[in-house]
């Protein structure tokens, strides 16, 4: 009899609940919406970067006014641990190094990243990158080690290679960043120095690194097949190498090719920064790296019609960032045997490094002192005059260069061009703000996508003044062959594009092929090859048919047209020379591998005081010894209870 | 299993069972010896199995003392120094923490 309405009405409950779900999580926290930590990095004896506790790292936000207010974290705030809130200004080594010296009433950190770059500079990098991976060793030459001549990043502060144990995120500064501020100060801020009251806005950040201690354990534990399910807990960094010939020579004879004289025109293809993924590298990677793949282009048919007896490789080291990892590893297939040519091969170095010109800033050729004291080397190198490019054939060291590798093997002539003649001009080198911004490449409003691309074009000749810097590169390479280039519609728009998605430069670990090297590959093949009128089946398949030229599926990203393009363009591996010979604790070769992790993500919630948790938790506590006596005392007594009460209702039925 | 309807020479048997099983590196059979049987050997009114059934439980609480004073002292050596034995210590673990040394 009552069966029915209550079937009823448990029905149209369950309906009304049922259509409109609502999530208690949802309405505690609020998650990032982009995450962007600082993960953890390792080599042979050392770890570098951030690490969270498992379960995420929970902090009182405090946003950071000034370098003094330090204080109320460090020592005299009622509530730590704090989750430290910085602007990109305060983000500076001395407040970095405060908070981790104290780091047990630091939880963590967030730096926001402004819309413009800071205009002091800024530079994470060590001040002398590549120090002992370099050619500048004690025994090389003792007045050039360790920067003792030149400092190269004098902005660098370190920060990079600094190793945390709180996790660093960072902020975009926009609407969210600014809930977060306001967040702050409608709760958290102390007023006229009193504590501020419970509830407080709290940050919880998760980025727990697997890996630990160095490579040579992270490696071992790794392999370790000893439980069910073995886990990996780090990656050695790796990508590949891309490399093009004027001249196809064959791909399948490794070794000494007899006869054939080879210049190496090197360019980088990587970058960094301190936060994980975030490389933009404009200045420091892509004004080399462009203007290679512009004199590739540019030399494509006057190489071919003028038979020339040396051979140009057109090469793109990835992983220099890193001690070389690009550069150590072909110069070491190189003295194995195991590529294309020899180091006997090699006739000289060209290389292209930072080369963004700003205003009316010169170019200048870097030499090594060291190599130049062999005569004939000297000769090659300092001997010559060009009109445009000023020649450093003082006792100064080469910059960090791939070049360096080459000359760790064996003495060889060759040039860096760099736009800066002794410490760097770029301010920020291997940071998160060496951008499109820094080199100035602004899109007038309203233009359409291919008009944009127009107009970098037109804005790269003016600006980077590429076309100067390739005409005089032609120039070395050609040995005074001199060619008047074309009108070159330079893509460069893909390394500096406008708008939200900078190009990543970082190296990433060796499963999968970055960003760039995808676009230097197949630009590269586009730029110095054919092309082939095929389907795209035919295209791939015709790969292994030839030994001199590769062909490959080309699709431009602006275009929609796909083709297929015969060339002498190919890729190899560029994995540090430590993993293949498995000498984690190497000091020769490049030994960083980046740690794994779970899961990277944040989010902010209102924190109740510590006494109010204790007291829910006591009262819960009581509420379950009082229902526990109450059920003692009853069941023991229920005979008297229960029996009292039953006489009368059988007198019903 | 309760003890009480069993006849003294089927104690005792179960009693030596225990005693010479835990010698195959087996402490929780000694553990579950002493427990078991001391009301019996101990507790209860004489009887002719009681003498051998006292030696098979003093003998059993002697083998688990030694035991437990053994991985006591291993496991906190392991626990303790495990991190600073780098390779060695990885190779004695059959799971290895993440993220700590």
């Amino acid at each position: 009899m009552y069966g029915m309405p209550m079937t009823i009405f448990l029905f149209v409950c369950l309906f009304v609940t049922g259509v409109s779900c609502n999530s208690v999580g949802d309405k505690i926290y609020v998650d990032f919406k982009d995450n962007i930590p600082c993960v953890r990095l390792l080599n042979a004896t050392h770890q570098i970067g951030c690490q969270s506790s498992l379960s995420g790292d929970v902090g009182v936000l405090h946003l950071l006014e000034s370098e003094e207010n330090l204080d109320w974290v460090l020592s005299s705030g009622p509530d730590p641990p704090y989750m430290v809130m910085l602007e990109s200004t305060l983000f500076t080594r001395s407040v970095m190094m405060k908070l981790k010296s104290s780091s047990n009433r630091v939880a963590g950190v967030v730096v926001v990243a402004p819309n413009t770059n800071p205009s002091a500079g800024f530079s994470p990098h060590a001040s002398c990158p590549n120090e002992n991976s370099g050619v500048y060793t004690e025994k090389y030459s003792p007045s050039l080690a360790h920067c003792n001549a030149t400092v190269w990043n004098p902005l660098g502060n370190n920060l990079s290679y600094e190793e945390f144990d709180f996790p660093i995120f960072s902020l975009k500064d926009d609407n969210d960043t600014q809930a977060m501020r306001q967040c702050y100060m409608d709760h958290n801020r102390p007023v006229n120095g009193s504590k501020p009251r419970y509830p407080l806005c709290a940050m919880q950040l998760f980025s727990h690194m697997s890996a630990v201690t160095d490579t040579a354990t992270c490696m071992r534990r790794n392999s370790i097949a000893m439980s069910l399910n073995p886990e990996f807990v780090c990656d050695p960094l790796g990508d590949v190498n891309i490399w093009a010939l004027s001249k196809p020579l064959n791909v399948t004879e490794k070794g000494h090719k007899p006869g054939e004289s080879v210049i190496i025109a090197a360019a980088r293809l990587d970058s960094r920064s301190f936060f994980f993924d975030i490389a933009p590298g404009a200045e420091s990677t892509a004004s080399g790296l462009v203007t290679l793949l512009a004199v590739a282009h540019a030399l494509r048919n006057a190489t071919q019609e003028a038979q020339l007896n040396t051979t140009i490789m057109y090469t793109f080291f990835h992983g220099e960032t890193f001690d070389y990892i690009g550069s150590s590893r072909m110069v070491f297939d190189m003295e194995r045997n195991q590529s294309i040519i020899d180091l006997d091969n090699v006739h000289s170095v060209l290389e292209v490094g930072q080369v963004g010109l700003h205003g009316d800033t010169k170019l200048w050729l870097h030499s090594d002192p060291v190599s130049r004291r062999n005569s004939s080397i000297d000769e090659e190198v300092c001997g010559k005059t060009h009109q445009k490019l000023e020649l450093i054939c003082q006792n100064q060291a080469l910059p960090p260069s791939s070049f360096q590798r080459f000359l760790r093997a064996r003495p060889i002539p060759g040039v860096v061009i760099e736009n800066h003649q002794s410490t760097f001009t770029n301010r920020y080198y291997q940071s998160m703000y060496d951008n499109s911004d820094y080199l100035n490449v602004s899109y007038p409003p309203g233009l359409t996508p291919e008009e944009q691309l127009d107009f970098v074009t037109d804005a790269a000749k003016v600006l980077f003044d590429t076309r100067f810097t390739f005409h005089f590169i032609t120039v070395m390479l050609c040995r005074g062959f001199v060619e008047q280039t074309d009108e070159v519609s330079l893509n460069l728009s893909v390394f500096f594009s406008p708008g939200n998605t900078t190009t990543n430069f970082y190296i990433g670990v060796n499963q999968q092929m970055s960003e760039p090297t995808i676009l230097v590959q197949f630009m590269l093949a586009n730029l110095t090859g054919s092309v082939v009128n095929t389907t795209q089946e035919n295209c791939n398949n015709q790969k292994e048919n030839e030994d001199d030229k590769e062909t490959k599926h080309v699709r431009p990203t602006d275009r929609l047209m796909c083709f297929c393009v015969r060339s002498t363009c190919r890729t190899t591996k560029a994995v540090s020379p430590a993993f293949e010979l498995e000498e984690y604790t190497s000091s020769n070769y490049s030994t960083w591998t980046e740690s794994r992790w779970k899961s990277i993500k944040g989010r902010i919630f209102l924190v109740a005081s510590h006494d109010l948790e204790m007291l829910t938790l006591g009262v819960g506590v009581g509420v379950l010894l009082t229902s526990l006596l109450l059920t003692f005392f009853i069941s023991s007594k229920a005979d008297i209870l229960f029996n009292s009460g039953r006489e009368p209702t059988n007198a019903t039925y | 299993m309760n003890l009480e309807r069993l006849p003294n020479e089927e104690k005792l048997g179960l009693c030596r069972k225990y005693y010479l099983c835990g010698f195959a590196c087996l402490p929780f059979l000694w553990l579950v010896n002493v427990v078991w049987f001391f009301r019996e050997a101990f507790r209860k009114p004489a009887y002719t199995e009681q003498t051998q059934m006292k030696t098979y439980v003093k003998r059993s609480a002697l083998g688990l003392l030694f035991w437990f004073t053994v991985l006591t002292t291993w496991i906190t050596i392991f626990q303790h120094f495990r991190a600073q034995w780098g390779a060695v210590g990885d190779y004695l673990s059959f799971t290895i923490p993440l993220g700590t040394p």
